[in-house]
């Protein structure tokens, strides 16, 4: 059995990747891993424990929300929280679950907010040895 | 297949055993960037140019022993941050602190201190900030035009606070490259006033350092006094460094050593700058010049085109002081919010970027909607509110002194160095700062002494206004209280006996919040 890893994190542009991974894991039979990477945004906001407890809640809501997501169309996922940036986050569970692709969402930002913000379907594409599908958000 | 939270593996973030486990944190701030963000947030290039001029007119020659004295009551409860965030590095404020050694009440009334007195100081900060960038370019009557000075300070906190809100690696480059310019100039400056004074193309009225300079012992207790109430805030800031805990195995020393070392760093900037301006323009020049000090000495060192150096260190330093405001003020109010001490929406964080988006909009709404709220109604009101300042700074910085003596009380007499360093020193600070309260609130008290002048209620409106805060503190306090009444019912904590020598745990399970209590 195949694993398909997503990149989820409560917005549009990742119900739109959750939808697009459940599709290609009902055609292919794969299983799906959905991964939130929730690295606390420290190094110089001096972020305190109540931040990152903050920030490890919001995780766990935003997996509920990506579990009954998946339940609605009948398939179970494997969630994952990973205290990474998103795109290494990512890029690590795959490596994991030697995954046959990593599905992410686009925010369609133009590309200079992608630069300056650092985009990270723009890092995964650089840095993933293995196929990533980037869906928009509009689709 | 329904696992959740299994750390990937021993990471970069370290080897976390899930997210159940609330008490590590790993991957914390490094050295470097704690001394940077505590220098940053007190604004060294701004703080001199303010101060320098109103300190020489109070004690002449003097100025450099008041830097050293008015060091002296912020280093002692800089060591009483330390002690704290040792026993208690989960909460970094000191509304957690004096929380759990003094009880909720006053806790609540620290964390408010912090947050009004930070939504103030930024309305400055914009100003000048928006002031400096239009001398930076020559447009002078654009600087001179209230409205333009106005709009563009109000683009400057929008600036500041969309960065801080999108945070991560953008905060990090900006505040590097804001302080780095800050620093450079300011060191420029210092070294060419001194090798002119030293060649003799200097003014005439330059005169060479003298080690008398230093001497605190030729200060009469007036002058300190006087001296001391200007100078002791140019300080305020370090603070910001002491917050900031990390939680890697031996790290317990790391935050303050960084502590120790942004505060004296600090003090061997305000001592070099104030001795190369003294000495290359003489103090009836900085007397004269006592708005800004910096500008007027800029042109003259360097001469054109490079007198514009010192408006950039005056404008990167307060543009970055406006962006380490927003920073902890947002996370007092993120930390308040999930003790239920504030509306828990302020303890939210950004799906996207990860940082408490709404404590940090929300001040940087805040300190517009009272920048340009005073900016019309009265620009009298807004300088007053400056003076108020010094009040509250004192307040909560103090309060936080006496804390760490009350919290430790059980670990005072160990030994001669706990006795010092935990128990008197942190309380003396405190006093200091305490007595420097009084006797500012005292001197604001009389109208005369205000920047307008205005009587209000037969008192100087700056005192006014502290107080106004201070009973809206705690109005607020009490409609979230009687919605919210656990937090209030919390009681005192100690730090049990043994905890400084390793024998004891520390207070509480780590992690635990006030939210976790009974």
């Amino acid at each position: 059995m195949g694993q398909i890893v997503v990149g989820y994190d409560g917005s549009a542009c990742g119900d739109a990747a959750l939808d697009r991974a459940l599709d290609l894991a009902g055609e292919l039979g794969d299983q799906v891993t959905v991964v939130f990477g929730y690295a606390p945004p420290g190094l110089w906001g001096g972020e305190i424990a109540e931040h990152e407890e903050a920030i490890e809640e919001l995780g766990e809501m935003v997996m509920a929300k990506a579990r009954s997501q998946a339940a609605g169309r009948g398939i179970e996922i494997d969630a994952q929280l990973v205290a990474k940036r998103a795109a290494e986050a990512l890029i690590e569970v795959a490596g994991q679950r030697d995954a046959r692709m990593i599905v992410v969402g686009s925010f369609g930002d133009p590309p200079l907010k992608g630069i300056i913000l650092g985009s990270t379907p723009n890092k995964l594409l650089h840095m993933s040895e293995r196929p990533v599908l980037v869906v928009p958000a509009s689709s | 297949m329904e696992s959740s939270a299994i750390p990937a593996s021993d990471s970069a973030s370290g080897n976390r055993p899930g997210v159940e486990d609330k008490g590590l944190k790993k991957n914390a701030i490094g050295f470097v960037s704690s001394v940077v963000i505590g220098v940053a947030s007190t604004a060294p290039g701004y703080s001199l140019a303010a101060t320098l001029g109103f300190v020489a007119a109070a004690v002449a020659l003097q100025s450099p022993a008041i830097l050293i004295i008015s060091f002296i009551p912020m280093f002692l409860v800089a060591g009483g941050y330390y002690y704290l965030n040792k026993a208690d590095p989960d909460c970094g404020t000191s509304f957690s602190w004096v929380t759990k050694a003094m009880g909720p009440q006053l806790g609540w009334i620290a964390g408010w201190t912090i947050v009004v007195a930070d939504i103030i100081v930024m309305a400055n900060l914009a100003q000048i900030a928006g002031l400096y960038s239009y001398e930076l370019f020559g447009l002078t009557s654009l600087a001179e035009s209230t409205v333009a000075v106005t709009a563009l300070g109000v683009v400057w906190i929008a600036l500041m606070t969309s960065i801080v809100v999108i945070g991560i690696e953008l905060s990090a480059r900006t505040q590097v490259g804001l302080l780095a310019a800050e620093i450079v100039t300011l060191a420029l400056f210092a070294i060419v006033a001194l090798v002119k004074v030293y060649s003799g193309s200097a003014p005439s009225a330059s005169i060479d350092p003298s080690l008398s300079w230093f001497n605190p012992f030729s200060l009469s207790p007036a002058e300190i006094s006087a001296g001391m109430l200007l100078a002791v805030f140019i300080y305020w800031g370090w603070d910001t460094t002491a917050t900031i805990n990390e939680e890697t195995e031996n790290s317990t020393e790391a935050p303050g050593r960084a502590t120790v070392v942004s505060t004296v760093i600090l003090l061997g900037i305000y001592l070099i700058v104030a001795v190369a301006a003294q000495s290359y323009a003489g103090v009836d020049d900085l007397i004269a010049n006592q708005e800004d000090v910096l500008s007027s000495l800029g042109t003259e060192v360097f001469g054109e085109p490079l007198d514009k150096i010192l408006i950039i260190a005056v404008l990167t330093s307060a543009a970055a002081s406006t962006q380490t405001t927003i920073l902890p003020t947002a996370r007092t109010t993120l930390s308040m919010a999930r003790s239920q001490a504030m509306p828990k929406s302020l303890g939210k964080v950004h799906p996207r970027f990860l940082t408490p988006h709404i404590s940090t909009i929300l001040m940087g709404v805040l300190s517009i909607v009272w920048y340009v709220g005073l900016t019309i109604a009265s620009e009298d009101i807004l300088f007053d509110s400056l003076a108020a300042l010094g009040l509250m700074i004192a307040f909560y910085i103090g309060l936080t002194g006496f804390a760490c003596t009350i919290y430790y009380r059980r670990e005072l007499f160990n030994s001669v160095k706990t006795f010092f360093f935990v128990g008197v020193g942190p309380s003396f600070g405190g006093a200091i700062l305490f007595y420097l309260l009084v006797k500012n609130a005292i001197e604001l008290s009389d109208p005369a002494n205000s920047e307008s002048g205005n009587s209000w209620l037969g008192m100087g409106p700056p005192l006014v206004i502290a107080i106004f805060f201070l009973i809206l503190g705690f109005l607020l306090m009490f409609v979230q209280w009687r919605k919210f009444p656990a937090f209030f019912g919390r009681k005192p904590e100690v730090v049990p006996a043994g905890f400084l020598e390793g024998k004891a745990p520390a207070p509480g399970p780590t992690g635990a919040g006030p939210e976790e209590l009974p």
